[in-house]
C-alpha cells in the first residue's frame, strides 16, 4: 500500500508539489495522471525516498519496494547479469532463494517480457532504449516486488513488448502486490488501472477509487479517461 | 540496525569498478615497483622515505570515483537504492574506497617491513610513520568524497593534486628567499605565527607532510582536519536528493 498525504515540494522558486494525497491499495493498479510537468516524476520519487518533502507525509509498505525509471540508467562497468545479480543480493531479509532458483526465475521473466537472455552478458548502457526499459523490468520482476512503481510504463516499447509489460504488471496485481503508475498513454491506462489520480500543477485535483471507477466504466454511457481528463486539466 | 546487505552490496560494486579502472590497476602496481627499484638501486633508507611520503596518496586515489558523477549517471534511481539506501550507498561507498586502500597500505607495509627487517633496516619509528601515513590518507580520501559532491569523474582528486603540484612549485621557486622556513620544516621548530601558519596551510593541501614525524601539532591539525571533512561529507550525504527530471 502506499499512503501520499499533502505533499509540497519546491525547488528554489519552483512549486513542484504543493498538495498531492492518493491512496494506492494492495493488489491494485493505480495510475497517477497528469500534463508534463504537472509534478508525477516529483511524486514518484518522494515515494521512492529519492527526495524528501518539504510537507506531508508518505507511508509506504510492507515489502520490498521496486521502481522502473523513466530511462533507466545503470553503472557502466556492470553487465546485466552482475546487476540483476546485486539485485538478489543487495536486500536484507530473504533474497530470493539460492543462485540456481534467482537464474530460472530471471529466464522464466525474460521469456515473459520477449528480452533475449543472451544480452545479459552485455552492459545495459549498450542496449536499445526498448531492451533498457525491458531490463529495468526484469530487474524488478526478479526480485518479486511486493510495490512497484513504474514512471511511464511503456515508453520506447514496441506493441509486442507493450503487451508483454501489460501482462507482468497484471500478473503483478493478480499477486496482490501494489501498483503505482504514471503514464501519458491514457487508453492503456483506462484499459489495466484499478484507480487513477490526476495531478494538476502540483495538487491533485480527482482521484476515482476502484468502485467508483469500474461503476463508471460499466455504466457504457460513462465517459471515457481521455475526456475526464482533459476536462480536469483544462485551463 | 546497520543495512549490511547494502555495505555488502557497495562493496561489491566498488571492486568492480576498481578492477575495471586500468589506471587505478597500474598504479597500484606501479608505485611498490617503483619503491623497490628505489630500494634496489639506492638503499632501503630512500626508499623507505618515499614511501612513507608517497602512501597517503593511495587513499586519496582510491577516492577519485565521485558521487557528482553517481549522481548524474542516474545509477543510483534504481531499485536498489529506494527508500533513501542511495545515501547509504554514497556513505558506504567513500568508506569502502578507505578501506580498499587501507588494506592496500597494509600490505604494502607488510612486504616492506619484511623487506626491512631481512636487511636489518626496519625500526620501530617505521610504525608510527605508517599511522602518521594513514592518518594523511583518510584525511584525503574525506577531503576528495567531499569535493566529489561538486566535481565529476576524478577531478576532485585532480583538483587537489594541481593545488599541490602549484604548492610545491611555489615553495621551490622561492626557496631562495625561505631558507629559514625550509630550514623550520628540516628540524619541525617554527619560531613565528608567520611559518606556522604557512606551514599549516601546507600540511591541510598536503598531510603527507606530517609522515616525517616531528611536527605534532600539524599533525593534530591533521587528525582535526579528519573529523571535519568526514564530519562535511556525512552533512553532504544527508542532504543529498535524486533531483534528475524532476524541474518542470
Amino acid at each position: 500500500m502506499i499512503e501520499a498525504r499533502r505533499l509540497a515540494k519546491r525547488f528554489g522558486a519552483v512549486e513542484a508539489l504543493r498538495d498531492v494525497g492518493f491512496r494506492a491499495p494492495k493488489g491494485a493498479i493505480t495510475a497517477l495522471l497528469g500534463e508534463n510537468g504537472a509534478g508525477k516524476t516529483t511524486t514518484l520519487k518522494i515515494v521512492l525516498g529519492f527526495l524528501r518533502p518539504d510537507a506531508g507525509a508518505v507511508a509506504v509498505g510492507p515489502g520490498p519496494v521496486g521502481y522502473v525509471p523513466d530511462r533507466p540508467a545503470y553503472f557502466p562497468w556492470l553487465d546485466g547479469w552482475t546487476v540483476l545479480e546485486f539485485g538478489r543480493a543487495g536486500r536484507n531479509g530473504p533474497a530470493g532463494g539460492n543462485g540456481r532458483d534467482f537464474r530460472a526465475r530471471v529466464l522464466a521473466a525474460a521469456r515473459d517480457l520477449g528480452f533475449d537472455p543472451a544480452l545479459l552478458r552485455r552492459r545495459p548502457g549498450t542496449y536499445s532504449a526498448g531492451n533498457l526499459k525491458k531490463f529495468a523490468f526484469l530487474q524488478n520482476l526478479a526480485a518479486g516486488p511486493a510495490i512497484l512503481v513504474v514512471d511511464e510504463p511503456y515508453a520506447s516499447l514496441d506493441p509486442p513488448s507493450v503487451k508483454a509489460v501489460r501482462d507482468a504488471l497484471l500478473g503483478l496485481r493478480e499477486s496482490g502486490a501494489t501498483v503505482l503508475l504514471s503514464s501519458h498513454m491514457l487508453a492503456e491506462m483506462e484499459r489495466i488501472a484499478d484507480a487513477f489520480v490526476v495531478v494538476r500543477r502540483g495538487a491533485t485535483v480527482a482521484q476515482a477509487g476502484l468502485r467508483e471507477w469500474r461503476a463508471l466504466r460499466s455504466a457504457r454511457t460513462g465517459p471515457d479517461l481521455e475526456s475526464v481528463f482533459l476536462r480536469l486539466s483544462a485551463p | 540496525m546497520p543495512d549490511t546487505a547494502l555495505l555488502a552490496l557497495t562493496w561489491r560494486i566498488t571492486r568492480r569498478r576498481v578492477l575495471a579502472s586500468w589506471p587505478a590497476v597500474a598504479a597500484a602496481l606501479a608505485f611498490p615497483a617503483g619503491i623497490a627499484w628505489i630500494g634496489i638501486g639506492h638503499s632501503y633508507g630512500t626508499a623507505a622515505k618515499l614511501f612513507y611520503f608517497l602512501l597517503p596518496h593511495a587513499f586519496l586515489l582510491a577516492a577519485q570515483d565521485a558521487a557528482r558523477t553517481d549522481l548524474e549517471s542516474g545509477a543510483l534511481e534504481n531499485m536498489l537504492f529506494a527508500a533513501g539506501r542511495f545515501r547509504g550507498f554514497l556513505r558506504a561507498k567513500a568508506l569502502v574506497a578507505a578501506a580498499w586502500a587501507g588494506g592496500y597500505a597494509l600490505a604494502l607495509f607488510g612486504l616492506f617491513a619484511a623487506w626491512g627487517l631481512a636487511l636489518g633496516e626496519f625500526r620501530p619509528a617505521d610504525l608510527v610513520k605508517f599511522g602518521l601515513a594513514v592518518l594523511a590518507g583518510l584525511y584525503y580520501a574525506g577531503l576528495a568524497a567531499a569535493l566529489g559532491h561538486w566535481m565529476r569523474g576524478g577531478a576532485n582528486v585532480l583538483a587537489l593534486l594541481l593545488a599541490q603540484a602549484a604548492a610545491t612549485l611555489a615553495l621551490v621557486f622561492t626557496a631562495g628567499a625561505r631558507t629559514g622556513f625550509l630550514d623550520h620544516v628540516a628540524t619541525g621548530r617554527f619560531p613565528g605565527l608567520g611559518p606556522k601558519l604557512l606551514f599549516a596551510g601546507l600540511a591541510a593541501l598536503l598531510p603527507n607532510v606530517v609522515v616525517a614525524g616531528r611536527l605534532s601539532v600539524f599533525t593534530a591539525e591533521v587528525l582535526a582536519g579528519l573529523v571535519l571533512v568526514w564530519a562535511a561529507e556525512e552533512r553532504l550525504v544527508r542532504a543529498l536528493e535524486l533531483r534528475k527530471g524532476t524541474r518542470p
